[in-house]
Parts: structure tokens; sequence; C-alpha cells
């Protein structure tokens, strides 16, 4: 009978040889995956998830003031919402609004690419809408600064027509310009997406409400959409995300305050070098960005987990 | 007004709808055209009150320093794509062939740079750039354009992949090839289409990217974009325009060549 | 597909020679000029010095770089040396810097800075206080001042029939003009922050101690207060883009006045950018001027080189010529030295609108730098949010 060293040291080699097996096995089968995939996930994680975890810690770090030590606390967050309490709100909701606008018009379109009856109409919204998806926002920001002015070719266009009186002409460039500008360049996006997966749709179920009668409309609503909400859900979280990150927009079109937190950040950095307060902005539009997230993600997968499919 | 309108034919009110449209898109454009060949526009005139060609003399004389932005933003460009389809074809090719026991989990991380607002990971990487001397210099733009692009250039690569038919692969294994050669010759040319894309994709972004360039890049790295951003920012809404040109021809140019390309089996293998 | 990556490695290989990467052989020193302010600073290095320097030192090639207006240009050159410092590079690639007031203060107090001064025959040629002291900052022996510039409220006088002649007008003007006067908040660049500070010297008491101190934290709370007024002033007004934000709207008729820097403004009339109707005025108790300073970096590469080329720079020809004739800036080194080498017309078009009267009675430099500090932040708390 082997005494409980023997048993323990049985035990151990045991196992020690299980896991030379299975990493042997694991090296063959996923070694090869693992080498491939080195270098992307590498690059991913230097350049991108190391620059996070800096954010992250940036906002929370409190360097060394007269007497006090180094240490953590949440005093840039206190500060960025001393400075810019009213900006963070700004933020949410034009951002929120833009995307939900975003959507809505998305939603008409691609509906109408899908169960449009008239096929010059359809050729030509097909030709029309895609434009704007190529060109950058820093053009479509250079192009609005111009075309949304209280004198610019919008406004001249209208009076030239007759529609507005000179005087009555407004300028768009403040936050009306910056919902305008994020709407018309990330649409044609938007829709791509949306209209591609109602195009891989089956459309027996639109034609049998068809054959019943059932308002073009009324499909569009009741039976198309639900079935393409978490492709609109995806959609919409990355136009969030993107216009969270779009600096020149804001900058070229929005001139007074409030204003978006992106220009907060950058300016804290270039006229101040303060890290401090702007991570802790950037912490500050992660969450925002996570919380919306959260919710679209859940309303669209929901629906999507309760689609008889 | 709404029985008057439905009072219309409805082509009509189609075309007025497609007209707005239109005008909304194309207007902005149409702004941009007239700036670039302008030469005095001021208050009152609603059009341009002098057109000419001074300015593109201006942005393209050797000291305008436009040469230098588009060989700048040309050279980041190709660097990018050479650098994403170096490290996205062999991610790609894992990603749809090899078996992998936290895909899932490798999927999202690609997809965190988009998935997270980029501003203040640009403030971080500048500062760390600074720190390794590499802030200021073309390889850290380079490499900042690359991380951005890696997950729409890696899932399409993976889709892309995914979409060849393994039983190709298979025949070409039959006789005798080896799995090098069978890549080479039997699945990278048939991944090419979307490959192709994928690099045009990440071509244009690079070129336009903005937020980045500006805080990694400046001053000593200038492109386009940059330069759009200071001409306009100082007024000069002519050298803009005429920039804003020159950044646009590629991507129009590359849009009406990617149609072919833009086809729904590849779009809707994204994301699988 | 191999066609296609030959392709793109050959179109690499061609950009990356024809941006002119360095060839073997052809030994070419180059001066590299750093600036902070608006594209006209990079224009001024690289329409008017560089080609001057040039042709007088054959085998040098003048490189010209901007780093955006306001501080937070000077705050990216400061960025720059910083990490050169911190990286113990032993040469570093700045060789001359153009710099606001408080980027100066800040260099020479993280000794970043060569003392070149003495060096330099214009060196004796400027006598003004802005030369020794940078908003409370000692800076002697390191700077010379590029010029000096000054904010001056323009109008329109078509459409701004009686100009208002001091703050207190201003306000008034505004509520009965709403949304005619225009000006660039504090992040646009330094017209604006320039508005500000002028604002909180006519709102408070504080006027002279901004400018000359003892500097005291409880006069935060009179800033604060004197800005709480400036809040409701902005419900008024309409934002502009920038510096140039504000000429640009002023020239598409969005709006009637705004602040502006007084070269800027000739410059872009004579450019045919700005109607040529539009005036100049200054505003009681008086609006902010300043100069920006040519330095030299501590271990800049080609620290000789880089003094010869301030030298060139602030010589009276070249101030005569190119800062006064071509850039309408009010010169850096002493009046007299500049007015000798120019026509009475030419000098007297800097003074059209602003006299030097006006100029000796209503120019104030900026508020030292603690109190410039404390009216920024106090903006953002009170104004902003």
């Amino acid at each position: 009978m082997s005494s409980p060293t023997e048993a323990t040291a049985g035990t151990a080699e045991a196992s020690a040889s299980a896991v030379r097996v299975f990493a042997a096995t694991a090296w063959r089968e996923h070694g090869l995956a693992a080498l491939l995939l080195a270098p992307a996930l590498l690059c991913v994680l230097l350049f991108f998830v190391y620059p996070l975890g800096h954010a992250v810690v940036g906002a929370f770090a409190i360097p060394a003031a007269g007497d006090a030590p180094p240490g953590w606390g949440l005093g840039h967050f206190a500060r960025a919402f001393d400075l810019y309490g009213t900006d963070i709100v700004f933020t949410g909701v034009l951002v929120s609004s833009s995307v939900l606008l975003t959507g809505v018009l998305a939603v008409v379109i691609a509906g109408y690419l899908t169960l449009g009856e008239t096929p010059w109409a359809v050729a030509t919204l097909r030709w029309l809408y895609r434009w704007p998806l190529f060109i950058p926002f820093i053009v479509a920001a250079q192009m609005m600064r111009s075309f949304l002015a209280k004198n610019g070719l919008m406004n001249n266009t209208l009076v030239g027509l007759g529609v507005l009186e000179p005087i009555q002409t407004i300028g768009f460039l403040d936050w009306r310009g910056v919902v305008a500008t994020f709407v018309w360049k990330q649409l044609p996006f938007v829709t791509l997406l949306v209209a591609g997966a109602m195009a891989a749709l089956d459309r027996s179920t639109v034609e049998a409400a068809r054959n019943l009668g059932a308002g073009r409309l009324r499909i569009l609503l009741e039976i198309v959409l639900p079935q393409v909400k978490r492709t609109l859900a995806v959609a919409l979280v990355l136009s969030f995300v993107t216009m969270m990150s779009v600096l020149s927009v804001p900058v070229m079109i929005n001139a007074g305050s409030p204003t978006l937190i992106t220009v907060d950040m950058a300016y804290r950095i270039n006229a101040h070098g303060d890290y401090g307060v702007a991570n802790a902005l950037g912490i500050i539009s992660y969450l925002m960005t996570g919380l919306v997230a959260w919710i679209y993600l859940k309303h669209g997968i929901r629906q999507h987990g309760g689609d008889p499919r | 007004m709404t029985a008057a309108l439905s009072r219309l034919p409805g082509w009509v009110l189609r075309g007025l709808i497609l007209g707005l449209l239109a005008f909304a898109i194309f207007g902005p454009l149409v702004n941009l055209g007239l700036w670039a060949v302008t030469e005095k526009w001021y208050f009152p005139a609603k059009l341009p009150m002098q057109y000419g060609f001074a300015f593109w003399e201006r942005v393209f004389s050797p000291r305008g320093g436009a040469m230098q932005s588009l060989a700048n933003s040309l050279l980041i460009a190709a660097s990018t794509v050479a650098l994403s389809l170096a490290l996205s074809i062999p991610a790609g090719y894992a990603l749809a062939r090899l078996r992998l026991p936290m895909r899932t989990a490798i999927m999202l991380l690609f997809l965190l740079p988009q998935a997270f607002p980029n501003l203040p990971v640009y403030m971080n990487i500048a500062a760390i750039f600074y720190r390794l001397e590499l802030n200021g210099t073309i390889l850290g733009v380079v490499l900042v354009h690359t991380v951005h692009g890696l997950v729409l250039s890696v899932w399409i690569a993976a889709a892309a992949f995914a979409a060849v038919d393994r039983s190709l692969e298979e025949a070409a294994r039959n006789i005798g090839a080896g799995p090098l050669r069978t890549f080479a010759t039997v699945t990278l040319p048939l991944a090419a289409p979307g490959l192709m894309a994928s690099a045009i994709f990440v071509f244009l972004e690079s070129l336009d990217e903005f937020t980045g360039t500006y805080f990694v890049g400046v001053p000593d790295v200038t492109t386009l974009p940059l330069l759009m951003f200071n001409a306009s920012m100082g007024g000069n809404y002519q050298v803009a325009a005429i920039t804003a040109l020159i950044l646009l021809v590629p991507s129009i140019g590359f849009m009406l060549f990617v149609e072919r390309f833009l086809k729904a089996e590849v779009l809707s293998k994204m994301g699988s | 597909m191999k066609a296609q990556t030959t392709l793109l490695a050959a179109a690499a290989l061609a950009t990356a020679l024809a941006t002119g990467a360095p060839t073997p052989g052809y030994a070419e020193t180059v001066l590299n000029v750093v600036t902070a302010g608006d594209q006209n600073m990079v224009d001024y290095v690289n329409d008017f010095l560089a080609p001057r320097f040039e042709m007088a030192n054959p085998g040098v090639k003048v490189r010209a770089a901007g780093t955006g207006p306001g501080d937070g240009g000077s705050q990216k050159i400061l960025e720059k040396l910083e990490a050169q410092q911190k990286a113990g590079t032993a040469a570093w690639d700045t060789d001359v810097a153009v710099v606001h007031q408080v980027g100066a203060g800040k260099l020479v107090e993280a000794r970043l800075l060569a003392k070149y001064r003495d060096q330099v025959a214009s060196g004796k040629l400027v006598t003004r206080s802005t030369a020794e002291n940078a908003l409370g900052t000692d800076v002697g022996g390191y700077v010379l001042p590029m010029f000096h510039s000054q904010i001056a409220l323009a109008y329109n006088p078509d459409l701004v029939k009686n100009p208002p002649k001091s703050y207190a007008e201003l306000v008034e003007w505004a509520k009965a003009n709403p949304r005619q006067f225009g000006y660039n908040g504090i992040k646009g660049g330094m017209s604006g922050v320039g508005f500000v500070m002028g604002w909180v010297a006519a709102n408070s008491d504080l006027g002279a101690k901004l400018e000359k101190g003892p500097y005291d934290p409880a006069d935060k709370a009179k800033i604060e207060q004197a800005l709480g007024s400036l809040k409701a002033f902005n419900q008024t007004i309409t934002f502009t883009p920038g510096n140039a934000g504000t000429l640009d709207m002023l020239n598409r008729g969005e709006i009637a006045a705004g602040p502006v820097w007084v070269d800027m403004f000739y410059t872009w009339q004579a450019d045919g950018r700005l109607n040529p109707s539009v005036k100049l005025a200054l505003l009681a108790p008086g609006l902010p001027g300043q100069p920006m300073y040519y330095v030299v970096p501590a271990k800049a590469a080609n620290a000789a080189l880089a003094a010869k080329f301030i030298d060139m720079a602030t010589s009276p020809e070249v101030q005569a010529e190119g800062i006064v004739k071509r850039f309408n800036w009010y010169p850096g080194i002493d009046a007299q030295h500049v007015q000798a080498k120019l026509d009475p017309a030419t000098w007297n078009k800097l003074f059209t609108d602003v006299t030097p009267e006006d100029l000796a009675s209503k120019g104030k430099p900026f508020p030292l730098g603690p109190y410039f500090k404390d009216i920024m932040e106090s903006y953002e708390r009170v104004v902003a949010n």
C-alpha cells in the first residue's frame, strides 16, 4: 500500500503528464492558429488595449500635489463635471438624437428599397443614398460649414427660389448643423446594413401579407422591421461610437458652447496638457457608449430572441 | 395640403422627394465645387464674384505644402494597407478555417477599436509615443491607422476566406499540393476579391483619417485632412475646398469601383 | 493578387521617393522652424523668411511647421521639447520656435531654452519690457519679440452706424442687435481670449492689478463675479469658430462686429478676403495685445544657424519689409528702427483706424500668468457651464 505522499506524488505525476499531453495536443491543434493570430492580436493589445488601460488609470490617478502623495481618487471626475457638466448632458442628448434620427430615416429608405414597387424610383434611390458613405467626416464638415451658414448656399438657394426672404434666413452652424452633418454622413452606412439584412429576408411572409391586403407601411413596421432589429441595433450602436469619436465636425461647425465633450477632451490636452480631466471625460464617454450599447442590443436581441424563426 | 398632395400623380410625389434628397446630398458637394474655383466671394454675393484657378496655383506651389501632404497621405495609406493585409490575412484565415476555443472572444477583441470612442485612446497613444519617440513620425501614424482599420480588415478577411469552397482546397491537397502551396494558389486567389475590398476600405479610412493624425502626427507629419482642417479653421475656404476635392477623388473613384465588391454575401457574413 | 501587391509596393516606393527621402551624397542642413499661431504664421516663414534665408545661406533648407492657434499651439511645442528632454535626446528636432507669452514663460521655467539674445545683433534693438517679461515670468535673454499684435473690434460701418466705444456700450448694442456680435469663446483662438480678458478688466476693479500684480488668489471671487454678466451677454451673441472665423463671418454678413487681430484684419483686406469697408476700433478700458517670441531650444541641432535666422528675422530691414509691410504686424523691435526703413504712407497704414494714442491708452498686455489661468478656468466653470 503506497504511503499518502507517494499517492500524492503519483497524482501529481499523472496530472503533470496529462497537462503535457493536453499542451501538446493543444499546440498541435491550436498552435498554428495562435501563430497566425498573434501579430494582429499583439497589435490590438499594444496599440489599443494598453492605451485604453492608460486612459482608465489616468482618469483615476491623482498626481502628487503640495504635501499630498500621489494616489487614487475621483478628483478628475469632479473637475470634469464642474467644468463640463452641461457639455456632458449636451453630448448625450445630441448624439442619441442623431442616432435615432438616422435609424428612422434608414428604416424608411431601406424599407422603400425592399418594398418599393416603382423600379425607376427604387433604382434612383439606391444610387442616390450611397454617396455620403465615401465622403470623410472632415470633408463633410467643411462642406456643411459653408452650406448651412446664414448666407450659405442652402439659404441662398432657398432665397433664390423665392421660398424664403433674406431676413428669414437662419444659420445652422450650431447643434443643428452638427446633427445634420452626423445624420448626413451616417445614414448610408446604417441604410446599407439594414437594406442588406432586409434583402436577405424570406420574402414569403411579405408576399403573404401583401396577398392579405396589408399596406406596405404596415408590412414594414410589423413584419420586416422586427426581423432586422438586431442588425439595426448593431448599426446604430456603431454609429453612436463613431459620432462620439469624431473631432472635426464639432470643432468646425459648432463654435460656441455647449459643445461635444470630444472638443473638450482635445482642448484639455492641447491647451493645458491636462491628461487627468481629459481621461476622466474619456471614461465618461465610454460609460455613455456602454449604456447606449446595452440598451440597444438588449432591445434588439430580445426582439430577435422572441422571434419564432 | 395633404389632400392636394394625394391628388398629385405618384411620380410627381416620388420625384419631389427624390429631388429633395438629391439636393440634400449633392448640394453640399456643389458648394464644395464652387469654392474650389472661386477667387473672390463675399457677402452679399450669392455666387462667387470672381472665378479662377489662382488658389490651385497657391495650393500646388512648391512651398504650399499640399504636395508634401498628398505624398504623406498616400505613403501612410499604402503602408497601412500593406501592414493591415500582412496582419489580417493570417488572422482571417485562422478565424475562418481553424478551430479555435475562444473564437468569439477573439472576434470581440478585434471589435474593440471600433466599439470604443477612440479619441481618449488616441490622446494616450500620443503620450506613449512621445516617450518612445514615435510621435510625429510616419510609422507612428501608420500604426494608429492600422489598429483602427484592423477590425474591418480582419472581419472581411475572415468572411472572404469562409466563402471559399473547402472542396476546392481539399481537391488540391488530394493531388499532392502542400498546405502553403494550396493557400497561395487556390485559397488566396479565390478570396482575393474580398481581400481587395478590405484593402480598399482600409486605404480610404487611412486617407481620410483625421483625429488620430491630429494627436500623433502634428506638427511634423501633415496629411491632407490635417491640411484641410488648418485651411478651413484659417478661413481659407478656397484652399480647404481644393484639398477636399483632392481627398474626394480616390474616395469616389473607389466607390464606383467597389460597387462590384459590395455583394450581399460578403456583407452578411460579416459578424458571423 | 500578386500583380496587385506588386503594384501597391511600387506605388509606395514611388511616393517614398517623391517625398524627397534624403538622397545620399548631397549634404543639406535643414533648419526646423516650428511656430504656434494661425496659418498666417506658417505662411510668413514659408513665403517670406525662408526664401531670404536660403538665398543668403546656400545649402540650407528651412522647413516650417505649424502647431495650431492659441496657447494650445505653444503647449504642443512645450510637450515636444519636454518629451525630448525626458528621453535624453542629444540633438532636438526643433531649431527655432515661435511661441506665445504663456508658452515662453513655461519653456523658460522648464529650462528648455537657450540664452541667445546676447549673441544676436538685433538683440540690442529691443528695449520694450515685453522682451524681458512674459506675463510675470522673467524671460530676459531667452526671447526676442517677433512682432507685437493688438486685438481690436472690427465692425461693418454699413450695419453699425454708431460703433460702441466701450464694453458697456457694446453690451447695450448687442442687446439691441441680437446675434450681430460674434467672438470665438476661449477655445478657438486668442482674439476671443483677449476679449474675455478685457471684459474682466472692464467689469471689475482689478484692472491694473491684473497686469502688474501682485497675484492674489482671493481675487478669483471678483473674477467670477465679473464673468457672471458675460454669461448673460453670451446669449445675445453668435459664436464664431476661431480667429479667422470671426473675420469670415464678418465678411459673409453673418455678424456685424467682432474682436479680431489687427494684423489678420489688414492681411485679409489686402488678400481680397474681407470687404474693404470694414473698420477697426478699440473698446475702453482696453483690449489686450501680445508679442510672439522667437526662441531657440536648449539642445537645438543647429543652434548657431538658428540664432542667425532670428538675427535676420529681427533685423530692421526684415521687420520693415516683412512684419510691417507684408503682414501688417506692429514691429517686434523698437519702432524707431523700423520706421526709418519705411515710407510714411506704409507706416501710417498700420494706424489708419487705431491711432498711436489709442494704442497707448487702450492697448493693454495680457494679465499675469496666474490671473490668466484663473480667468480661463473661471470662464469654463461660470460661463460655459
